[in-house]
């Protein structure tokens, strides 16, 4: 069952294209330029129940504005979008009642108080049977490791904390659908690993519909099967993370270790040398001509070690956001140059 | 389970957070408490000052000093409540708007005028409710006159009437945020306007005074606020005036209007409400 279906969404803002100094500022209270932003520019997805959808894209390619037009907090200037078969932007309390948007940049816990304070706030407001309320709260804590800091307050919090105590309250009521917006932005290495693994455990067992953006690829290879990424306000892959790397990815990177210790000088005559360091060496060829590549070398030097692996998908994804949205039939079958690595 | 919250319920529970809020400051809490009451009360002294010069505010007018000790005893309970319940909240909105925050009020299950007008209750500001209650005991202690149960009964409805009006403009006012982006301007325009409230609505006549009481009575009806309430207490005037009958009715439905309007703002800015980066 679609649970997200999105037609033709788009959103453009006019704003006020201020210039640089004092003339200018005078100038502008007189006669303002104002300039209009498409934020979005007429998406179509559908979301089914029970997935876990990334949303991937460069800053400012869209990604929040499509969560906050899902979630009702701003209203399109085109299109349709049905999330649990409400129109979000009408903002019914039987809609509100089933969703939660959590978002890594800002917080909505009262601050100088403890997050119990504000857990039992949404109680009230959600309407959640105490002992219904008490469980999940108890459950919420114990999977993200901060039972004992529900009497803190906020303020005195970690970032990690903090965010656990976001995420714990936009679960309370148990929403059918979750929208996340960069939830582990500036969280360290094992903070985000926690919050992605409870992520991963609470939708396995609950089954519900995730949106999530993030512009960590640790996150979104460890959550989600789809991918969705958009640039300049559309979207230009909707599919598996590994369909990126077919699709995008048209080279491979060859690993060699040569026996002797020395690299041959023909090398580049395979494909592009991206590293030089005796033993060892990589070339980067494209991905149809591996296999000639692979016998070639084998038959003509002494290797001691080889490995073909796909680029990294940082690096992929960089480069379809350094493209900046052309459509993507004028992508298909190119092979991107990718980044250097080190 | 039903799709509404319980109001009062979420409305407790704002009051308590607050309350456990203002505890842990307690510091801010009783040096606010003690310079709004000084500041009261140095108010009061220089109404007493002026006494001293004159039995009567406006020749035959009715306004003696006790009377409008009443009167300034109203407005001291309605500007507190207004201060207790809602002058944080509409200051907070407008930075709510400003940046984005205000999203995670319309996510809510719950109105979003009840959400953001009664988030916060500053419970230092009923110290001058205390003051205002003490002051009307006093003063109607002091005249002849005492008021029948009907007035006693009406005096709290009109009181809460004021303090709607007053909230109604605050609120409304915030509200233009949206379109503004910024309006700090909020504590100054409120000065400005409850100004014209705190004196009797006699003192405005005249070539200057007759348009400025017809434009605050009825397009901005801040006059009658407290107005209304006061007078109906310590009737300045008896035999009364017709217009002491038709205020009342008027104070009403100006309450009625004036809810109904800041609604129809808010609304409309919730709909242009445009959030702010990520």
């Amino acid at each position: 069952m679609a649970i997200i279906e999105i037609e033709g969404l788009a959103k453009s803002y006019r704003v006020y294209q201020k210039k640089e100094g004092l003339r200018a500022s005078i100038r502008g209270l007189f006669r303002r330029q104002y300039r209009t932003v498409e934020a979005v520019r007429g998406i179509d997805l559908t979301v089914e129940q029970g997935e876990f959808v990334a949303f991937l894209g460069p800053n400012g390619a869209g990604k929040t504005t499509t969560l906050k037009l899902l979630s009702g907090v701003i209203t399109p200037t085109a299109g349709e979008a049905r999330v649990l078969g409400h129109l979000p932007w009408k903002r019914e309390n039987a809609y509100r009642r089933r969703f939660a948007l959590v978002m890594g940049q800002k917080n909505q816990l009262w601050w100088d108080l403890p997050a119990a304070e504000s857990f039992r706030l949404h109680q009230q407001i959600y309407r959640i049977e105490p002992s219904r309320f008490e469980r999940s709260r108890d459950e919420l804590t114990s999977l993200l490791g901060v039972r004992h800091l529900l009497s803190q307050p906020v303020r005195e919090l970690s970032l990690g904390e903090r965010m656990k105590m976001e995420l714990i309250a936009a679960l309370l009521h148990s929403p059918d659908v979750l929208f996340l917006d960069e939830p582990t932005i500036g969280l360290d290495v094992i903070a985000q690993y926690n919050i992605q693994s409870f992520l991963r455990h609470y939708q396995e067992l609950r089954k519900i519909t995730i949106l999530l953006t993030s512009h960590y690829m640790k996150d979104v290879a460890a959550l989600c099967r789809r991918v969705v990424i958009i640039a300049a306000g559309r979207i230009i892959y909707n599919g598996s993370l590994s369909g990126i790397i077919n699709r995008y990815g048209g080279q491979k990177v060859v690993s060699l270790q040569f026996i002797d210790g020395r690299i041959p000088a023909d090398l580049a005559r395979f494909g592009e040398v991206i590293l030089e360091e005796p033993p060892r060496a990589k070339i980067r060829v494209d991905r149809r001509v591996v296999p000639e590549v692979l016998s070639g070398i084998l038959a003509g030097y002494s290797v001691e070690d080889v490995s073909v692996e796909d680029p990294p998908l940082e690096a992929v994804i960089a480069e379809i956001f350094s493209r900046n949205g052309e459509p993507p039939e004028h992508q298909v079958g190119q092979i991107p140059e990718l980044l250097k690595e080190e | 389970m039903s799709e509404h919250p319980s109001y009062l319920r979420v409305l407790l529970t704002f009051a308590r957070n607050s309350l456990v809020r203002d505890m842990t400051f307690r510091g801010n809490f009783l040096i606010d408490a003690f310079s709004s009451m000084s500041w009261v009360f140095m108010n009061l002294g220089f109404y007493v000052l002026i006494f001293e010069y004159t039995p009567m505010l406006g020749a035959g007018t009715g306004w003696g000093k006790y009377e409008f000790f009443v009167f300034l005893a109203t407005t001291l309970i309605i500007n507190s409540l207004v201060q207790t319940f809602f002058m944080t909240n509409a200051d907070e909105f407008g930075e709510l708007i400003r940046t984005g925050s205000l999203d995670f009020a319309l996510l809510k299950p719950i109105d979003t005028q009840f959400l953001v007008s009664l988030n916060r209750i500053e419970w230092s500001s009923l110290g001058n409710f205390a003051v205002g209650l003490l002051l009307l005991a006093y003063a109607l202690g002091k005249i002849d006159y005492s008021p029948g149960p009907a007035q006693l009964v009406l005096y709290p409805v009109y009181v809460l009437c004021g303090v709607a009006i007053l909230y109604s403009l605050m609120i409304a006012l915030a509200a233009t945020s949206v379109w503004l982006g910024r309006n700090q301007t909020l504590y100054d325009f409120w000065f400005y306007i409850t100004n014209f409230s705190r004196y009797p609505m006699e003192i405005y006549r005249g070539p200057f005074g007759t348009p400025l009481r017809r434009v605050f009575t009825f397009l901005i009806p801040v006059l009658i606020v407290v107005n209304v309430p006061a007078r109906m207490l310590v009737r300045p005037l008896d035999p009364r005036a017709p217009e002491d009958f038709l205020l009342p009715i008027f104070a009403i439905l100006a309450t009625i209007g004036s809810l109904a309007a800041s609604r129809w703002v808010f609304g409309r800015a919730l709909l242009s409400y445009r959030s702010a980066s990520s």
